[in-house]
């Protein structure tokens, strides 16, 4: 019964994207052409070189248009509209139901991801069957199951970590916290691995943000689907996903606790 | 009666001015009302800035060239790109709420005013948040070039003209689809993706896609052309292409404008 209502959340969620077709759409179009760009960099560079570090050009081609579908999988999201909520005084719409503020979004958000997946697996096929690209695959169903399930927990960190930046407009509402998120937008571009593997960095730099959050919501899942981790590095890399979950989960919990205690509901 | 009209059109560009300051003051002060916001954006800028170019002279250190360009030349181009897409963020930012206007039927209340509605439309929000970061580019842009010759610079700069055409054709073919169909924001967010293809030289890209970002979204003609001039490396031939086509553009660019008004419903209004 309590899940059901999620459920529908979700379902309703799932729909709604197809009620709004070609914004969808354009949505998509969008996340091409920012993949294609990178991809095109990348084998610009490979086309005078066989390896770049430790790189060969079918292991930064599969990263690549990894990243596309890890873009899909975790930072596709509905909840980046929490800070609005928060800025217009619409979280009291929330407040007064019997309603988990956070499962509503994460069924929103599920519904969200489904649908961009959906469209991404017809798009990388779609790059792949035209470019021709070399590609590594990981035919071992352990490589693939880990790979799931750093996955799914990255989606899990990432969602935490998106409503913490969401909670900072409570405390500045204005243009919707919309700055902070464009600014965390501008640091995850690189931080988490879109551009590039951070394993390309300086040693010292790739050393510090290896342990941050933001490399685990691209670089770490792609890592391990390229088979480039050992089975006790890939633990590793659980391990600190269900540290940066929890760590991250407690944090939102203090500031959403802070938070509501200075909302104060402008513009209702 | 030449001076008459003459001194009409003077005074013409003068409300024109007078019009820009006014808007332009505007806008600064409501992003001085919102100081930390204004301030979280510039460094955004900035560190997006950097991080590319870091990404570019990290590639140095481990390869020669890239499609026959070395990476210094790499960072030239980045230098170009940024200063042309930023000369249409600071000067055409109004864009971003003209889809507001049009839903709203606000719109009407430009059309009845004695100025181009375009340029009210476009030069609504001028975003002086790019400013720092455009003197910085325009700062490393003439270091690297400090040993051009002048054959080379009167070539950057008629390229600078005609890139200004081309940014002012596609906003204003923005706005004309915004008119037909309401729809704006994805409209413009996808010429800004298209632009960021225009981070590097065209030349990586494949030959249909670079047809495409020639002829239908001309990104190259905007953006890479204009920096290969720097490097010698447009003749007199492919300057004069890269102008007739910037032309037709902008006529094309204003036909669609003055169709798209013909279509203009004041829904809502």
């Amino acid at each position: 019964m309590m899940l059901a209502k999620y459920w529908q959340v979700t379902k309703t969620s799932w729909e709604n994207g197809f009620v709004y077709r070609l914004n969808f759409l354009m949505w998509r179009v969008r996340s091409v052409i920012r993949l294609l760009t990178v991809y095109f960099l990348w084998a610009a560079i490979f086309q005078r070189t066989d390896g770049f570090l430790s790189y060969d050009k079918a292991a930064m081609m599969t990263y690549i248009l990894g990243t596309g579908v890890l873009a899909t999988i975790v930072f596709s999201t509905r909840s980046i509209d929490v800070g609005t909520e928060i800025a217009e005084g619409d979280l009291s719409n929330y407040l007064l139901k019997p309603v988990n503020y956070f499962a509503y979004w994460f069924s929103r958000d599920l519904a969200d991801k489904l649908l961009n997946i959906l469209f991404v697996i017809g798009e990388i096929g779609l790059i792949i069957f035209f470019l021709r690209p070399p590609l590594i695959m990981p035919t071992a169903s352990g490589l693939i199951a880990m790979f799931l399930l750093v996955s799914i927990l990255a989606l899990v960190l990432y969602f935490i970590f998106s409503f913490l930046v969401s909670a900072f407009t409570f405390w500045y509402p204005e243009h919707n916290g919309w700055p902070i998120r464009f600014f965390v937008f501008v640091l995850l571009e690189f931080l988490a691995g879109g551009l590039f593997p951070l394993d390309i960095l300086p040693p010292v730099v790739f050393s510090l943000l290896r342990l941050l959050p933001p490399a685990y919501f691209m670089y770490y899942p792609l890592q391990v689907f390229l088979g480039r981790l050992s089975f006790w590095e890939g633990v590793g890399v659980v391990s600190g996903l269900i540290f940066w979950i929890f760590l991250l989960a407690i944090v939102l919990n203090l500031v959403w606790r802070r938070g509501i205690k200075v909302y104060e509901a402008y513009g209702r | 009666m030449e001076d008459k009209r003459f001194l009409n059109q003077i005074q013409r560009w003068r409300v024109y001015w007078l019009y820009w300051l006014k808007s332009a003051g505007l806008t600064f002060q409501s992003l001085m009302a919102t100081r930390f916001a204004s301030v979280v954006f510039v460094v955004g800028k900035f560190f997006r800035f950097f991080f590319f170019l870091w990404f570019l002279l990290l590639l140095k250190e481990r390869i020669q060239t890239v499609v026959g360009y070395s990476v210094e030349q790499l960072v030239v181009f980045y230098l170009v790109f940024n200063l042309f897409d930023m000369l249409g963020q600071i000067f055409y930012r109004g864009i971003y709420w003209f889809r507001n206007e049009i839903v709203s039927g606000n719109f009407d209340f430009k059309l009845i005013k004695p100025l181009s509605p375009l340029f009210q439309i476009m030069t609504s929000h001028t975003d002086f948040l790019d400013v720092p970061l455009f003197i910085l580019v325009i700062v490393f842009l003439a270091y690297s070039m400090r040993s051009i010759s002048f054959i080379e610079i009167a070539g950057f700069v008629l390229l600078t003209v005609v890139a200004l055409m081309l940014i002012t054709a596609i906003h204003i073919m923005v706005a004309a689809i915004g008119v037909i169909t309401t729809e704006v924001d994805h409209t413009i967010w996808i010429f800004r993706d298209l632009s960021m293809m225009g981070r590097v030289p065209v030349d990586i890209y494949t030959d249909l896609v670079r047809g495409f970002l020639t002829f239908v979204v001309p990104v190259a003609l905007i953006f890479t052309v204009p920096a290969k001039v720097l490097f010698g490396l447009v003749n007199f031939q492919a300057l004069l292409v890269t102008v007739v086509i910037a032309g037709i553009f902008y006529w094309l660019a204003l036909r669609l404008w003055r169709y798209a008004l013909t279509q203009y419903s004041s829904a809502s209004s």
